[in-house]
């Protein structure tokens, strides 16, 4: 009978463990991906590119988006849900639902 | 009378035509290995049995208006470059384990195809987005469209053609899928 009360506790941890589990995966596959190398784009010929170009315009959303490098690295530092602020509380949640 | 002597030849050329086919078809002789090209023959009867059954499934295939937009480029080309360059080869290579070892040799598609030239570019793109779908029997070239939707297809779509354009620094810059939010490929 004990052994039956805790089922649904134990049941409740292992569900939480497995939706951390899935929240975070997708985010740690990022993680490893191949950045945009941005700095060749500065030693390409200016003269021929053109802004209407979607080519052109692609590569500039790419290196638009490396702007912002730091954003990234706090994400990652915060994957520990023990030392998380109310920012990546709010992450979380809407990871779960 | 002589058209019962010449229907008699016909039936008995047919027989032996079939009986022959058959022991050939049974003695095992074709060579099947990967490693041994088609006789022209056979190549040809192929190539054309393909082309044909494409052409004709891919015909009423409304392609969609904006294919060359940034946004197609980017998810098309991130795509690519994760599921298709391994065969298909990227910017600056000219051969993979793949090209080397399948037969039919997938096609390098950061080459210009020329031998589509008559065909329009509706043609072009409702050709391959029906390839990418559907992927091609007894070849390595796999149906994409159980996995896929349509709109991720036709993003593919979007990129190979303007792949032949890119040099080996826009293509690594296009394609790569760091620092992105992730938001639409769960
Ligand atoms: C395992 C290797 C392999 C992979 C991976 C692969 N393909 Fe293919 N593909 C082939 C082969 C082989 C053919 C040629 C089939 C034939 O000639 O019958 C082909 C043919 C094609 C063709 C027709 C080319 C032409 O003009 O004749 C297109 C378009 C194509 N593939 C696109 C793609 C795309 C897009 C992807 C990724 C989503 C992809 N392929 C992934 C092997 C592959």
């Amino acid at each position: 009978m004990t052994i039956k009360r805790f089922n649904p506790i134990i049941l409740l941890a292992a569900l939480g463990l497995t939706l951390t589990v899935q929240a975070h995966s997708p985010k740690e596959h990022m993680t490893d991906a191949e950045q945009p190398n941005c700095k060749s784009m500065s030693n390409m010929d200016h003269t021929k590119m053109d802004t209407n170009d979607p080519v052109m315009q692609a590569m500039m959303k790419q290196c638009m988006k490396g702007m912002h490098p730091n954003e990234s690295e706090q994400e990652e530092a915060q994957l520990d849900p023990q030392d998380d602020g109310k920012r990546s509380a709010e992450q979380h949640s809407e990871h779960q639902h | 009378m002589t058209f019962r002597v010449y229907f008699k030849s016909l039936v008995i050329t047919a027989a032996l035509a079939l009986f022959g086919g058959g022991l050939f078809l049974y003695s095992g002789l074709y060579p099947m290995g990967a490693d041994v090209e088609h006789n022209r023959f056979t190549y040809w009867l192929l190539e054309t049995l393909r082309e044909r059954s494409v052409a004709r499934s891919a015909d009423a295939i409304e392609v969609p208006p904006g294919l060359d937009s940034s946004e197609h480029l980017l998810s098309g080309g991130a795509d690519y470059n994760d599921m298709c360059a391994g065969c298909h080869l990227k910017p600056g290579k000219t051969d993979s384990d793949f090209t080397l070892g399948l037969y039919p040799v997938p096609p390098n598609l950061t080459l210009a195809h020329d031998e589509h030239a008559d065909a329009d570019s509706g043609q072009i793109a409702r050709r391959q987005f029906w390839i990418i779908k559907h992927g091609i029997k007894a070849s390595g070239m796999p149906a994409w469209g159980p996995t896929h939707d349509d709109q991720r297809i036709w993003a593919m779509v979007a990129f190979l053609q303007r792949l032949p354009d890119l040099d080996p620094e826009q293509y690594q810059i296009i394609t790569a899928r760091g620092e992105t939010n992730g938001s639409s490929h769960h």
